[in-house]
């Protein structure tokens, strides 16, 4: 691999450069036997249950940020899709666009990235694929995973259990994704220490499930935040989702900067955040297993499922006052004054 | 970790004693509002308060401050959303700026989403007018920055391209573009003038057939540069007036101020936002913004040509006007009127109909397909008063069997 410091079209032909790439940096770093036999598909155990099955491209700009990098946020995104479905996720996929001259120490990184998420989520990377683009048809790099997991018996996690009077819970402070990769695209050099919380959320769901068995809805609030995953819970159904301004958990600098910047953090991205929403009786005991796990120190009960306003999601503020919380339309954009 | 409202003991002494975060305090809030309504109770009939400005309207909105009113308080929203008055010539020259090669056009994030007067064509159902994002969408490069140095420096990053500065906005915010210009900019930057100047706004605007309103919340931001003493021609009409800062408690206790005036039958022009506007306003500001910009008649969108409510460049900083600097472009061009036919927005912004007088208002015109600006944007009258149903935005919530096991805090 030494010969090229950066990414050739050749690299994604399928002759000499592409077996190469796969050989010295995906199959040595993700270093797993399905992934090592080089077959065209992983033949995988199957430990029986349901099959939970996901997928997401990952496109972010900057590539590395505070708090990680596109790798960790390719293992983390499909796999929190999968354990908010109460899945045990067991692999992925992963397929890269590189754009001709991304530099192949960079790729090298991303994919060590991948490979210590996918160890902390539990997961192996058991199958790929690379393609490569001309330099100015791609920003860098992109990377899509799929990932599959197995439901164990009796778990039912879903919309479909939802019901007015749920307690809403969070895990901790929100927004922490979508300003930091914020501040770091725009250069905003604020004397701020803003981190993405992005992270694989399997054992804190986990411990959340065995603490409290009837949790009725999971849902990690990514692209839209807060408020694209309350008004999905709410829409057509016969309650409204209320969310209590003053509990909502966040830090004090992302705080400070949707404030300057004049924007929602109930919009912004997590990426290592999860909503659930579970009975009244069994808040209290969720709470206390999701503070007890490392990703979950700071959670909180932020709302709770009306009988009305149905269909919608709203915010209470601390005076009693009432606004509506929106679905977001387009991306979240500094305001004008 | 924080939260959005800490709490705050209860406030004593002076107000430059107390941090930001005292200003919404859930007790002073409340308090005033039980003052409000003490004071409203002995009023002798409903009365309607305007604001002309964006950031009160977002504030409000954000923090519900129209639910803690009693119905005979309606708080209105003039022509203060920057974004909204600013007249779709200027939309449609940045647009066409966006379309010409190795030009990068910067501006103001909630600019980027408003509508101009381009049709959008094929792409759009109905009749829909281009915005900023639509012109990217098209290949155009048009970034959201948050401040004109911001845009500077882009210039300075790219010296090979042209960088425009889509200078939209109050007095806030020309005074930037105006201590950058005077500093010196990249020989590659130049700006679209759309600097407006509120104070003309509010001379016009009593002289409407149909304007009712009993008092005005004044702009702290905008009055913090100009002084307060460009709107004395109000009070003088009858009109109470009050400077407004911006946290929860600094709107009600100039609502609370507009009202005790109303009571009192003796209009006045006080300042309720003292700890950051000076009567005299920033004599500094002012200075810099004299010497790079001169007073101009605008087009305010949909509304009129207002004499002296704008700025453009002196002839010694002409070079850094981008209408100037591309000739030919953004002009001759097939454009739509400033507001789709049959929208009504602009007197929505005056605030001399309500929303639902409008034809298209919640039938062709609804928050995720929008015709005119007060639509599109948040602080927008029409949007708001879409999502609430009403003007007032009181949701009524009812729980399942009474078993809200917490409350708000």
């Amino acid at each position: 691999m030494a010969r090229y410091e950066s990414i050739r079209l050749a690299h994604g032909s399928g002759g000499r450069l592409t077996a190469e790439l796969i050989h010295d940096v995906f199959a040595t770093i993700f270093d797993n036997a399905p992934l090592a036999a080089l077959t065209d598909a992983a033949v995988l155990d199957n430990p029986g249950g349901r099959l939970a099955f996901a997928t997401d491209s990952h496109a972010v700009k900057p590539w590395r940020f505070p708090g990680g990098d596109i790798g960790r946020l390719a293992v983390a995104g499909t796999v929190n899709d999968l354990v908010v479905m109460g899945a045990v996720p067991r692999y992925l996929s992963a397929a890269f666009i590189l754009e001709e001259g991304f530099r192949l120490e960079d790729l090298e990184a991303v994919v060590r990235s991948m490979k210590r998420t996918a160890d902390e989520a539990g997961v192996e990377v058991v199958t790929g694929d690379t393609k490569v683009v001309e330099r100015g048809k791609g920003d860098g790099i992109f990377i899509n995973t799929a990932g599959v997991g197995f439901v164990p018996s009796g778990r039912d996690v879903g919309p479909h259990r939802l019901t007015a009077g749920d307690v809403l819970l969070v895990n901790g402070t929100l927004g922490d994704h979508g300003l930091a990769v914020m501040a770091a695209r725009e250069g905003l050099e604020l004397g701020m220490t803003l981190k993405s919380d992005v992270a694989p959320l399997g054992s804190l769901v986990e411990a959340l499930l065995a603490a409290a068995p009837d949790v009725h809805f999971m849902r990690d609030p990514t692209r839209g935040g807060l408020a694209a995953v309350t008004n999905e819970m709410a829409a057509s159904r016969p309650f409204g989702v209320r969310v209590w301004d003053a509990r909502v958990p966040l830090n004090r600098d992302v705080a400070e900067l949707s404030e300057m910047l004049g924007i929602d953090p109930l919009l912004a991205a997590n990426e290592g955040k999860l909503v659930v929403a579970l009975p009244a009786d069994q808040a209290e005991a969720a709470l206390a297993a999701l503070r007890g796990h490392e990703l979950g120190r700071e959670a909180a009960v932020i709302g709770d499922l009306v009988t009305q306003p149905a269909g919608m999601a709203l915010v209470e503020t601390p005076y009693g006052s009432r606004r509506v919380l929106e679905m977001p339309v387009e991306e979240q954009l500094p305001r004008i004054c | 970790m924080s939260r959005r409202f800490e709490p705050a003991p209860a406030p004593e002494g002076s107000e430059n004693d107390f941090r930001p975060a005292d200003y919404r305090d859930p007790g002073w809030v409340q308090a005033l509002a039980q003052r409000i309504e003490r004071v409203a109770a002995t009023l002798a009939r409903p009365v309607k308060l305007m604001h002309i400005c964006g950031t009160h309207e977002h504030e409000i909105g954000r923090f519900g401050l129209r639910d803690l009113l009693p119905d005979t308080v309606e708080v209105l929203a003039g022509p203060g959303c920057p974004v909204c008055v600013c007249d779709s010539t200027w939309i449609d020259l940045a647009i066409d700026l966006a379309a010409v090669d190795d030009v990068i056009v910067t501006s103001f994030g909630d600019m980027l989403a408003v509508p101009g007067g381009i049709p959008l064509g094929s792409e759009a159902r109905g009749d829909v007018r281009m915005s900023l994002l639509d012109a990217r969408a098209r290949g155009g490069d048009v970034r959201a920055v948050t401040s004109v140095f911001d845009a500077a420096r882009l210039a300075a990053e790219y010296p090979e391209r042209q960088v425009v500065f889509f200078s939209v906005g109050f007095e806030t915010t020309v005074v930037a573009t105006a201590a950058l210009l005077r500093r010196g900019a990249p020989p590659n930057f130049s700006i679209v003038e759309a600097n407006y100047y509120t104070p003309p706004a509010t001379h016009l605007l009593p002289t409407l057939p149909g304007f009712d309103v009993d008092g005005f919340l004044l702009p702290g931001h905008a009055s913090a540069i100009t002084g307060t003493a460009v709107y004395r021609h109000l009070p003088e009409l009858g009109l109470a007036c009050a400077v407004a800062g911006f946290e929860p408690v600094d709107i009600l206790a100039a609502v609370l101020e507009l009202l005790e005036q109303l009571v009192r039958g003796r209009p006045q022009l006080a300042n309720r936002y003292a700890r950051v506007v000076a009567p005299e306003g920033n004599r500094r500001a002012l200075a810099e913004l004299d010497e790079v910009f001169e007073p101009t008649t605008m087009r305010w969108r949909g509304v009129a040509d207002i004499p002296e409510s704008g700025y453009r460049l002196r002839p010694a900083y002409q070079h850094a006007s981008a209408r100037l600097r591309f000739p030919g472009i953004g002009e001759a061009r097939d454009r739509g009127p400033d507001h789709p036919a049959g929208c009504r927005c602009a007197d929505v912004t005056l605030g001399l109909v309500r929303p639902d007088a409008c034809p298209l208002f919640g039938r062709r015109c609804t928050p995720d397909n929008p015709y005119g600006p007060c639509m599109v944007s948040h602080e927008g009258t029409c949007r708001a008063w879409h999502l609430y149903g009403t003007a007032r935005g009181r949701l009524q919530v009812e729980t399942a069997g009474g078993s809200a096991p917490l409350g708000p805090l």
